[in-house]
């Protein structure tokens, strides 16, 4: 409490005044670099739009980006379409102990993200052993898996990471990428194309597809 | 690989081979069968300019759906500043329901190759990039191997056949969302940039890939100029109608069967529509009556069946509110409900649209909105004039063609279904049976999921 009677409020009012006459400028980011503070954590977040889908487009650009590997993709979106993870919700200060593979497997407390179903690796391996566990071979790999499986499971792209030393985000970017690839279970509706033309077919047979329409393409 | 579907005889095969290649890649049979003669001709005996003449003499329109003059474009390119030009092949196929493209690419890829060194020398290109489907691997491993056997004949690749003009064809699998057919988002794509379209003029012809003038071509649009060089454009111009003459592929799909036909522009759609009747015999549903025809892809107009007689050509499908557009032609029986239908495609438009401009992201995504109440019976009472009003401000103020066309599959309907579309939105019912949730209570219909 100062001594004279409102000299808080009138420091206060002057700092608002200075700052009201001070030049304002907008930086042109990205091509001026905001200046952020060395001790910066800032929390990732993705981001919906106002129908609630997500606006992440799997591009990998923000995992391929970061240098200390703490975001990669390893879930399932909101409609069911890319399977995205964040590594955690908080960028990491350091780099932590587990690999980077292992820990796009880990499960966050995400509404959007489902833990991948376990599935039998006999024939990945097999796959696997017929090419010599060359990353180089990815697509041959992953049209293989998806032939064997009838889609390209998360845990069978797991697999490959590990035993390959592909980077996860890498081999999920690849599969996801191809439209006759199909990650995750057969029955999510596989590839935006796909279910639209089941909705298609559906509709011109008198099924309607209900009021999700072809956002659950 | 769609069946391809028989036709009539009388309709000739100029994009795809008649009778089919053993070995599509097989370079001697192709160059017996008369690939590469209209190149050797050209680059021998004709100047770039005279090429282009031709093409537009054979009246030549572009098969990527807007059926502009392909002689122009060239043109255009040819007369643009600049010693760097592209040729680009639209391989892509933005629809999911049409495989013309890429069975085109399959079947005839040195008709392809060699349209597309015939544009590169009428515009004085360099460079032609195939822009192709990624998960179309097999296109693409013919493709690449017709290049290969192409640039050892001495077809393209450095000296094109002893002239000193130098050719590099190369491949692009491409792989995104319905706008990378688009030719600008396509041009992007190949720069590795975000794929949303651009403001055109200046048009890829003046400013295209890399800024530099860029002729982009269906490839069905290409495979047809080998033809047109070998035959004259007498010849071309007198297939099909007057004022698109050629050929195109479609892609027909419906409760009696399905696949891909080459059909001469201006056949009526009636015809066109006939040619799945040898799928009719199999098929007991497809005894029903038809309903509706939708042409021209995810944003195509539905005509009813009194329009059936509409001639396939660009201007005459343009005057009824519908278009070529992918190729694609969906036959609808009384199982569908127009309504329902509008309201699939619709949505479909409105996820794909890219979000560049605001008719673009908020246009189209609240004219699904009101598509999707008057589908569910809970219309407000002003929506029918609101999606009219919608759609021709979306039109008004769209950036590309996606937008200007994402309105059709909801305006035709009004326009021809009046009757259905007034069942739902001042009844609450859905004849078909269909729309969800009004109709359980009216007909209990069938319903996948809810
Ligand atoms: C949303 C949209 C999707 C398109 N998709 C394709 C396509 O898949 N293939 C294509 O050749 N043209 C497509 N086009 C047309 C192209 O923009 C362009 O007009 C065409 O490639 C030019 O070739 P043309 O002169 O041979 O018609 C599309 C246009 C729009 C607006
Ligand atoms: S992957 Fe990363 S950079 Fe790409 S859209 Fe998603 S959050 Fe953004
Ligand atoms: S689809 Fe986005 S501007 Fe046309």
């Amino acid at each position: 409490m100062s001594l004279i009677p409102g000299l808080g409020l009138a420091r206060g009012m002057a700092l608002t005044l200075r700052r009201f006459f001070e030049p304002k400028v907008t930086h042109l980011y990205p091509e001026i670099p905001a200046e952020i503070s060395p001790k910066f954590r800032g929390r990732l977040q993705l981001l919906y739009d106002e129908y609630g889908t997500l606006k992440c487009e799997t591009c990998f650009q923000c995992a391929q980006a970061c240098p200390i590997e703490c975001i990669d993709m390893g879930g399932e979106d909101t409609k069911g379409r890319f399977a995205v993870h964040w590594g955690a919700s908080e960028t990491y200060g350091e780099r932590r102990e587990e690999s980077a593979l292992r820990r796009s497997g880990r499960t966050v407390p995400d509404p959007a993200y489902e833990h991948f179903h376990e599935i039998d690796l006999a024939p990945v391996d097999a796959i696997l052993d017929e090419v010599d566990h060359d990353p180089k071979e990815m697509l041959r790999i992953l049209e293989a898996i998806q032939a064997a499986y009838g889609c390209v499971p998360v845990a069978a792209l797991k697999r490959v990471s590990q035993t390959t030393g592909a980077w996860y985000a890498m081999l999920y970017g690849t599969a996801t990428y191809y439209d006759h690839l199909a990650v995750g279970a057969r029955d999510d509706g596989g590839p935006a194309d796909v279910a639209f033309l089941d909705a298609l077919d559906g509709a011109l047979t008198g099924r309607s597809i209900g009021d999700g329409s072809a956002a659950d393409a | 690989m769609t069946a391809l579907l028989k036709t009539p005889s009388a309709w000739p095969r100029i994009l795809l081979p008649d009778p089919e290649a053993s070995d599509p890649t097989d370079l001697d049979a192709a160059v017996r069968a008369g690939a590469f003669d209209g190149l050797k001709t050209a680059v021998r005996a004709m100047t770039p300019g005279q090429i282009a003449t031709t093409v537009g003499a054979a009246g030549l329109r572009g098969r990527g759906g807007a059926g502009f003059p392909t002689g122009a474009k060239w043109k255009a390119a040819a007369a643009a500043p600049g010693s760097t030009k592209y040729v680009v092949a639209n391989g892509y196929g933005a629809d999911p329901s049409v495989q013309t493209d890429r069975t085109l690419l399959e079947l005839a890829p040195y008709a392809v190759l060699e349209g597309m060194a015939l544009a590169a020398y009428a515009i004085g290109a360099g460079d032609a990039i195939v822009a192709i489907r990624a998960d179309a691997t097999e296109a693409i491993r013919r493709f690449e191997a017709a290049i290969a056997a192409a640039e050892d004949a001495g077809f393209i690749g450095s000296d094109v056949l002893e002239t000193g003009w130098s050719l590099t064809v190369t491949v692009r699998p491409v792989q995104g969302a319905y706008m990378l057919g688009e030719e600008t988002v396509l041009l992007k794509a190949l720069e590795g940039k975000r794929g949303q379209p651009e403001q055109r003029p200046p048009h890829p012809s003046e400013r295209g890939l890399f800024g530099r003038p860029t002729v982009v071509h269906n490839v069905q649009t290409l495979a047809a100029v080998p033809w047109i060089m070998r035959h004259g454009a007498e010849a071309y111009a007198a297939i099909g109608a007057k004022d698109s003459p050629g050929t195109i592929l479609v892609q027909l799909r419906g409760p009696a069967g399905g696949g891909i036909a080459e059909v001469p522009l201006g056949t009526p759609l009636k015809a066109i529509v006939g040619l799945t009747a040898g799928g009719r015999r199999a098929n007991t549903e497809s005894d029903r009556p038809i309903k509706a025809v939708l042409v021209g892809g995810p944003s195509g107009g539905f005509l009813p069946t009194d329009l059936l007689d509409t001639p396939y050509d660009y201007d005459s499908l343009r005057a009824v509110d519908a278009h070529v557009g992918s190729g694609s032609i969906v036959v609808a029986d009384d199982r569908a409900c127009i309504v329902d239908l509008a309201r699939l495609l619709t949505r479909f438009c409105a996820d794909q649209a890219c979000g560049k401009t605001i008719p673009c992201r908020i246009g189209t995504r609240r004219l699904s909105e009101v598509v999707d109440r008057i589908a569910v019976g809970t219309p407000k009472p002003t929506d029918a004039t609101l999606a009219a009003d919608l759609a021709s401000d979306i039109r008004g103020s769209a950036l590309c063609d996606h937008e200007r066309l994402a309105t059709l599959p909801a305006t035709s309907a009004m326009r021809y279904f009046r009757a259905e579309l007034d069942d739902h939105l001042l009844r609450s019912t859905c004849p078909a049976g269909v729309c969800h949730p009004i109709a359980v209570a009216v007909a209990g219909g069938a319903h996948r999921g809810a």
